[in-house]
């Protein structure tokens, strides 16, 4: 057997093992308690049925659930405690026998706050995980560092934001493109010539982009743009959509730039009298063929992710137009901005391939 | 003018400008995609049963993703081929997985978002959560199996005599590029989707543990990792299938 499978294997024993434990872990928590529900079968009665302004038909259901708390100053304790839920669980919540879940102990009552759900992202990292090594073999070990020096990053920023209290958003998350790029294309490829050229070029791609967008804005006059449907807002909305729009445009335009400069440079190390022109040929036929699929994938990411809210406002006997308005309009704002971005990247990167000719020339292309 | 149209009129043209005919092609991909999402959300908030919904719009939509954004019809076929398999393959994991990650609804901010909204709309949301997760993850699938294609077939051309041993070594390298260049655009599509949701979690005092067990961050990880897990499926599947297709139409062309 091949050791990458080997490897594989044991990430899979050990994932399970810490799902298991993480299953199990009650006393890592401290905000809130954990329960066990005790009942192999929940009593869940009917309460009644609802039909709403809207014509919506839906019901009401009580669930009574017997709970032992197993962490925190109350642990040992058992409660009764009641659960009132839709089926349609937009806002509510169903809970399932002998499922564990935190409460929080108010005066002696308890009061159900989430099921417990971290058991399900070990699991689910695991199973990423030992794929991951079992496809690409040592290969993944340059691609998990540069998955989690992202998350470490990103975190850093969120960190720094809050401390910043949201001043000079923009300025701020230009800065931290320039940082986040700088170091992911470091781990991949190496401080080198060609991993330069690729930074220069996502640089280029994500500003220039990004220039252009804001310049198209401001002649409009940013009419229909509305801010303040963007959700969770704790900050300027208008600060919270640039910065969403750089980050969003980066990982495409990064990836896509790795992609057109590394064939570049390999072309002109294999092929000695390449033209500029040929080489410009071949970037613009690579860039065609990547830039509909990777401008789908953005789409239909920040698309996908309003929709449970679209359904909502659909279903309330909205026009069409108002529920794209108030959920869609600033997702699908973002997408473009990605999509001039992935577009534009294409000419950056080729453009920027055609230092490897000068380089050629002097005699140090690498 | 809208900045939204505005904004689509200048993509048209440097798509265009750039892109050439391919590039017209997959500027009318994207907009019939999005138009099918914005169908699939109309569709359902009539009541139309949601599973059908799902087994209807995944073929249309890798068809519109797969054949109007390449020319090529080999890779389109091939790639097609391989997304669907994948696609049902990470559709059964969303549904275990979406079961009892139990993450399905609007996160914690419901209440200021739902003024005048119906909280019962009588709609099954845990089924709504399933399929956002797949429509989230199919794009990138489409990406890998076409990327695969292409670039196995662009070898088999530069280099006709080549043994399908040869060409699934070669599979795996070109499978780890499109793996590495899957992986930042999820992340940071991601991260650029829900920094303001990030950021919430941060301004109101969550604990780490609260995050980690919070509806709304269970969901976007888990979507990025549905995502990741249907780019890795795709790599090997998208090279078996094309290998073996290249010996048997060999073998014929021998006879």
């Amino acid at each position: 057997m091949k050791k990458k499978y080997l490897i594989a294997i044991i990430i899979l024993l050990v994932g399970s093992g810490l799902t298991l434990a993480t299953y199990f872990a009650t006393h890592i928590y401290q905000r809130d308690s954990v329960a066990l529900i005790t009942d192999h079968q929940i009593k869940d009665t009917f309460v009644q049925r609802d039909k709403d302004v809207y014509g919506n038909v839906d019901q009401t259901r009580r669930q009574i659930l017997h709970l032992t708390i197993l962490s925190g100053p109350q642990r040992g304790k058992k409660y009764v405690t009641s659960n009132v839920y839709y089926p349609s669980q937009l806002v509510s919540q169903k809970y399932r026998p002998r499922q564990r879940i935190f409460v929080d102990i108010k005066k002696n009552q308890p009061a159900i706050v989430n099921p417990k759900r971290d058991w399900v992202l070990v699991l689910m990292l695991t199973l990423t995980l030992a794929l991951m090594v079992s496809v690409t073999g040592k290969k993944a070990i340059p691609l998990i560092c540069s998955l989690v020096l992202s998350w470490v990053i990103f975190y850093g920023v969120i960190l720094a934001d809050v401390k910043l209290n949201g001043t000079s958003m923009f300025l701020f998350f230009a800065s931290a493109n320039i940082i986040f790029s700088f170091v992911s294309l470091a781990i991949v490829q190496g401080v080198n010539q060609k991993m330069l050229v690729t930074w220069v070029a996502t640089l280029l791609g994500v500003f220039i982009s990004f220039g252009i967008c804001y310049a198209m804005m401001k002649l409009t006059g940013e009419t229909e743009m509305r801010y303040e449907t963007g959700d969770y807002a704790t900050q300027d909305p208008r600060g919270i959509f640039m910065a969403q729009a750089l980050l969003g445009i980066l990982g495409a335009v990064m990836d896509e730039a790795t992609d057109i400069v590394s064939s570049l440079h390999e072309l002109v190390k294999t092929t000695p009298d390449i033209t500029p022109l040929t080489l410009i040929k071949s970037g613009r036929a690579m860039g065609q063929e990547i830039m509909g699929p990777l401008i789908n994938v953005l789409v239909l990411i920040f698309i996908s992710g309003a929709l449970p809210e679209t359904i909502l406002y659909l279903r309330d006997n909205n026009t069409l137009s108002a529920a794209f308005g108030f959920t869609l309009s600033l997702g699908a704002t973002q997408s473009v901005i990605a999509a001039i971005g992935i577009v534009l990247t294409v000419i950056f990167a080729t453009g920027c391939s055609l230092w490897f000719l000068r380089a050629r020339k002097r005699g140090d292309l690498v | 003018m809208s900045t939204l149209a505005a904004l689509i009129v200048v993509l048209a043209i440097l798509m265009t400008i750039v892109g050439g005919e391919t590039g017209i092609r997959s500027f009318f991909s994207v907009l019939i995609n999005t138009l099918l999402l914005i169908l699939v959300a109309l569709l359902i908030s009539w009541g139309i049963n949601i599973e059908l919904l799902i087994l209807i719009f995944i073929p249309l939509k890798l068809v519109t993703i797969i054949f109007l954004g390449t020319h090529n019809g080999r890779v389109a076929k091939n790639s097609f081929v391989a997304a669907l398999i994948v696609s049902v393959t990470v559709s059964l994991l969303i549904l275990v997985v979406q079961y009892f990650a139990q993450a399905a609804g609007l996160g914690p901010e419901a209440g200021e978002v739902l003024v005048g909204l119906s909280q019962m709309p009588g709609l099954s949301y845990p089924m709504i959560a399933v399929a956002v997760a797949m429509f989230s993850s199919l794009g990138a699938i489409a990406e890998a199996a076409v990327a695969m294609s292409s670039g196995l077939l662009a070898l088999k051309r530069a280099q006709p005599g080549i043994s399908a041993v040869a060409l699934k070594r070669s599979g795996n390298r070109i499978g780890t590029d499109v793996i590495g260049t899957a992986l930042n655009t999820i992340l940071f599509g991601m991260f650029g989707s829900f920094l303001s949701l990030f950021l919430w979690y941060f301004r109101l005092n969550y604990s780490i543990g609260q995050v980690l067990n919070e509806k709304l961050f269970v969901n976007e990880a888990l979507i990025i990792m549905y995502s990741l897990i249907g780019v890795l499926l795709t790599v090997p599947l998208t090279t078996i299938l094309l290998v073996e297709g290249i010996t048997k139409t060999e073998v014929k062309n021998e006879k």
